[in-house]
C-alpha cells in the first residue's frame, strides 16, 4: 500500500516537474494604472485572459511605469525571470530596443511601435473600421448636422480614426460636420468634460471621443445626447444613451504570440518582421459599447428608420448597412474598407485614388483630415 | 450671441468652483502666515473620501462631511510639521501634495470606475462657493477673529502680545484651508463628474495656489479670479478653432507671473502677508 502511494506521489511530482520545465513567464509593462477605464485596463484584461487560456503561462505586471524609466523596470523584470516582455506604450520604443540589445535571450513585443529587432516584435489592434461604422450611426442620429468629437492628441492614430468616423457620418448625412476639440491629454476628466460642454454649446447633438474615462458619455447623457463608447465597455455608465462604440481584445494577439513562442515558432532570433496589425477579421476588435452588443437595442428602431442609398446595396436602412459592412469587414477577404478610393481630404486634394486603398504604412502615418471635419488639425498637410 | 455668453458664463462658474473653494481655503491659510502647497494632495484625499463614503453609505451628504474631515486631517498633519515643528513650509507642503495624491491613488483602487447612485447638483456648489466667498470676506475684514487671523500673518508678535496663541490661530487656519480643499475635491467626485479615478484633480490644486496670489489674498477678488480662470478654460475649447489652446491654457499662469511682476515693481496689487512662509517662534526677533 505504502509503496503504491509513494509511486503515485513520485509520478505526480515528476509530472509537476515536467510541467514546471515547460512553463513560460510573460511580463507586462503598463504606462497607466490598471484600474483606469482605458488603455492599460484593456491590456491587463488581455493578460488575464491569456493566463486563463494558456495553462503553462505565468504572468506578472508593473503599472504606471513612466516612459523614461522603462529600461530600469525591464532590467528588473528580466532578473525576476521574465522570458517574454510586453511593453504597452508607444513611448517605451527606444527603451525596449536598448533593453533588447542588453538582454538578447529575452523576447520583447512592443505595442503601437514601428521599430523591430531580431528579438523585438510589434503589435497593434486598430479601430479604424469600427470608427467608420460608428460614423454611419452618428450620421443617422444627428438632427443638427453637427457631431462632436473630443480628441486626446492630434497624432496619426486619432486622425485616422476621426477621418474614418467622418467618412461614415458623411456617407449617411452628406452635409453633416464633425466638430473636433483636442484636450492634449490621454486622461483628464475635467478637460474632457469642458470640451464636451463646449461642443454641445456649439450645437453638437451626437458625441464620440478618445479619452480614457467615461466622462464624455456621462456629460452627454445628462443632456440627453447619444454618444459612442471608447475602448472599454462603457455602456453601463449611460445605458440609454450609448449607441455603440469600439472594444478591444488584446488577448487574441497575446494568446497567438505566446502560443507561437511556446511552440518555438517565434524565437529571440526571428522577430525582425513580426508585426501584428490586427483588425476585425482576427477578432482583435469588436463593435459595441458592451461585449456581445454591437448596437444598443434602444437605438435600433431609429437606425432602421433612416434609409440611405448605398452604391452597393441600393436603398437600405442605416442599421442594415452597418451590419452588412461589419460582416464584410470581419471577413478576411475584406470586401469593404472605409478608405476605399477615391477619397479626398477636406481641402479637396485626392488622397486615395479610385480603385486603391491605403496601405498599413499610409494609415499609420496619416496626417490629413477627411471632408466634414472642422476644427484645428495640427500638422495638416497643405 | 446672448446664448453664447450665457453658456460661457455658466461653464466658467462651474469650472471655477473647485478652484475658488480651494483657493479661498488657501487664502485663509496664507493670511495666517502659512503657505500650504499641499492643496492638490488634500483635494485628492477629499475627493476620494467623499466618493468612497457616498458610494458605500449611499448618502452624498455623508460623503461631503467625510471629505471635509479627511482633508482637514491631512492639513493638520502638515500643520504639525510646518507650524508646530517649524519645518520649511514649502517642503512640507510639497510632501503633503505627493503624499495625498499617492495615498488617494492607492486607497482608491477598489473605487475606480464604480458608479454613484446619488449625486449632488453642480449648481448648489457653484452658488455655495460664491456665498462662501462673501461670508469669508466679511469674516476676514469685519470681525475680531478675522483681524486676529490677518495679524497672525502680518505681525505674529503683536498677536502673541495680545495674549492670543499664534500657533492655535495658524493650526485652525490651515485646518480650515484643508477642509475647503476637501470640499473642492467633493465637488469633483460627487457633482462635477461623479466618479473616482486616480488623478481626478488634474492640477486644479495648483491653480488654486496660484489663485490665492492672483487675487492678492482677497476672498472677493478670488471669486472674480476664479470666474476669469474658468472662462479662460472654457474658451480654450470654445475658441479652439481660432486660438491655439496652448496659449489659452497657459493664460492663468502667465497672469500670475504678470501680477507678481507688477507687485514687485510696486505698482500693482500687493498684499502678501508680511510673515508669510515664516514659522513663528515665541520670543524670537525677526
Amino acid at each position: 500500500m505504502r509503496k503504491t502511494v509513494l509511486t503515485v506521489l513520485l509520478v505526480l511530482l515528476g509530472a509537476l516537474g515536467m510541467a514546471q520545465g515547460d512553463k513560460l513567464k510573460a511580463c507586462w509593462i503598463y504606462v497607466g494604472p490598471v484600474g483606469d477605464y482605458g488603455w492599460s485596463h484593456a491590456h491587463d484584461q488581455g493578460r488575464l485572459a491569456a493566463e486563463k487560456a494558456l495553462p503553462w503561462l505565468e504572468t506578472q505586471y508593473v503599472e504606471s511605469v513612466p516612459e523614461a524609466q522603462a529600461e530600469a523596470y525591464i532590467d528588473r523584470l528580466v532578473k525576476q525571470g521574465c522570458q517574454v516582455i510586453f511593453a504597452t506604450s508607444f513611448g517605451y520604443m527606444d527603451s525596449v530596443l536598448a533593453a533588447a540589445r542588453k538582454h538578447p535571450d529575452v523576447i520583447f513585443a512592443h505595442a503601437t511601435g514601428f521599430k523591430r529587432a531580431p528579438n523585438v516584435a510589434t503589435y497593434m489592434a486598430d479601430f479604424y473600421q469600427l470608427y467608420y461604422l460608428n460614423g454611419l450611426m452618428a450620421g443617422a442620429l444627428t438632427r443638427s448636422g453637427k457631431v462632436g468629437y473630443v480628441g486626446a492628441f492630434p497624432i496619426p492614430e486619432l486622425k485616422r480614426h476621426i477621418s474614418a468616423f467622418a467618412l461614415g457620418v458623411r456617407a449617411v448625412n452628406p452635409d453633416a460636420e464633425v466638430l473636433v476639440r483636442w484636450i492634449y491629454e490621454w486622461y483628464n476628466p475635467a478637460a474632457a468634460k469642458e470640451a464636451t460642454e463646449a461642443l454641445i454649446a456649439d450645437g453638437a447633438d451626437v458625441l464620440a471621443f478618445t479619452e480614457d474615462s467615461p466622462t464624455v458619455i456621462q456629460v452627454a447623457a445628462k443632456k440627453g445626447i447619444p454618444s459612442f463608447s471608447h475602448y472599454s465597455p462603457m455602456q453601463s455608465f449611460a445605458p440609454d444613451y450609448v449607441v455603440s462604440g469600439q472594444l478591444v481584445h488584446w488577448e487574441k494577439i497575446y494568446i497567438d504570440f505566446l502560443a507561437k513562442v511556446h511552440a518555438g515558432v517565434y524565437t529571440n532570433k526571428n522577430l525582425q518582421d513580426v508585426d501584428y496589425w490586427w483588425l476585425l477579421p482576427q477578432g482583435a476588435v469588436e463593435l459595441g459599447g458592451e461585449f456581445g452588443v454591437p448596437v444598443n437595442p434602444k437605438f435600433i428602431p431609429a437606425l432602421k428608420a433612416k434609409k440611405v442609398k448605398s452604391p452597393v446595396f441600393g436603398e437600405i436602412s442605416v442599421y442594415d448597412l452597418v451590419m452588412k459592412e461589419l460582416a464584410l469587414m470581419s471577413d478576411v477577404e475584406l470586401a469593404f474598407d472605409p478608405f476605399q478610393g477615391p477619397v479626398t481630404d477636406r481641402q479637396g486634394k485626392l488622397r486615395v485614388p479610385a480603385g486603391l486603398r491605403m496601405t498599413k504604412q499610409q494609415l499609420e502615418t496619416m496626417e490629413w483630415a477627411a471632408p466634414g471635419v472642422t476644427g484645428p488639425w495640427p500638422n495638416e498637410p497643405k | 450671441m446672448e446664448d453664447w455668453l450665457w453658456t460661457a458664463l455658466l461653464r466658467a462658474l462651474a469650472f471655477g468652483t473647485p478652484i475658488l473653494l480651494a483657493g479661498l481655503g488657501e487664502i485663509y491659510a496664507e493670511r495666517s502666515g502659512v503657505v500650504n502647497l499641499g492643496v492638490e494632495g488634500m483635494m485628492a484625499l477629499g475627493a476620494l473620501a467623499a466618493f468612497a463614503t457616498a458610494q458605500t453609505s449611499g448618502s452624498p451628504a455623508l460623503g461631503l462631511l467625510a471629505a471635509l474631515a479627511a482633508a482637514a486631517l491631512a492639513a493638520l498633519l502638515f500643520a504639525m510639521a510646518a507650524v508646530g515643528l517649524r519645518a520649511n513650509q514649502y517642503v512640507a507642503g510639497l510632501a503633503l501634495s505627493m503624499l495625498g495624491l499617492g495615498l488617494a491613488g492607492l486607497l482608491g483602487k477598489p473605487f475606480e470606475g464604480a458608479p454613484l447612485e446619488r449625486t449632488l447638483p453642480e449648481g448648489a456648489f457653484v452658488a455655495g462657493a460664491l456665498l462662501l466667498a462673501l461670508a469669508l470676506w466679511f469674516f476676514l475684514q469685519h470681525t475680531y477673529w478675522g483681524l486676529v487671523l490677518r495679524s497672525a500673518g502680518e505681525n505674529p508678535e503683536a498677536v502673541d502680545a495680545m495674549g492670543v496663541n499664534v500657533f492655535l490661530v495658524r493650526y485652525a487656519a490651515v485646518a480650515f484651508g484643508g477642509a475647503m480643499a476637501g470640499l473642492a475635491g467633493a465637488f469633483l467626485s460627487l457633482a462635477y463628474r461623479p466618479s473616482w479615478a486616480d488623478g481626478i484633480t488634474s492640477g486644479l490644486g495648483w491653480i488654486a495656489v496660484a489663485l490665492a496670489i492672483f487675487a492678492s489674498w482677497h476672498p472677493l477678488k478670488a471669486a472674480l479670479a476664479a470666474l476669469f480662470f474658468g472662462a479662460l478654460y472654457h474658451l480654450s475649447y470654445r475658441l479652439q478653432a481660432q486660438v491655439t489652446p496652448e496659449l489659452l491654457k497657459a493664460m492663468p499662469y502667465l497672469f500670475v507671473v504678470l501680477v507678481l511682476s507688477l507687485s514687485a515693481l510696486g505698482r500693482g496689487p500687493s498684499g502678501a502677508p508680511e510673515a508669510l512662509g515664516t514659522p513663528y517662534e515665541r520670543g524670537e526677533r525677526r
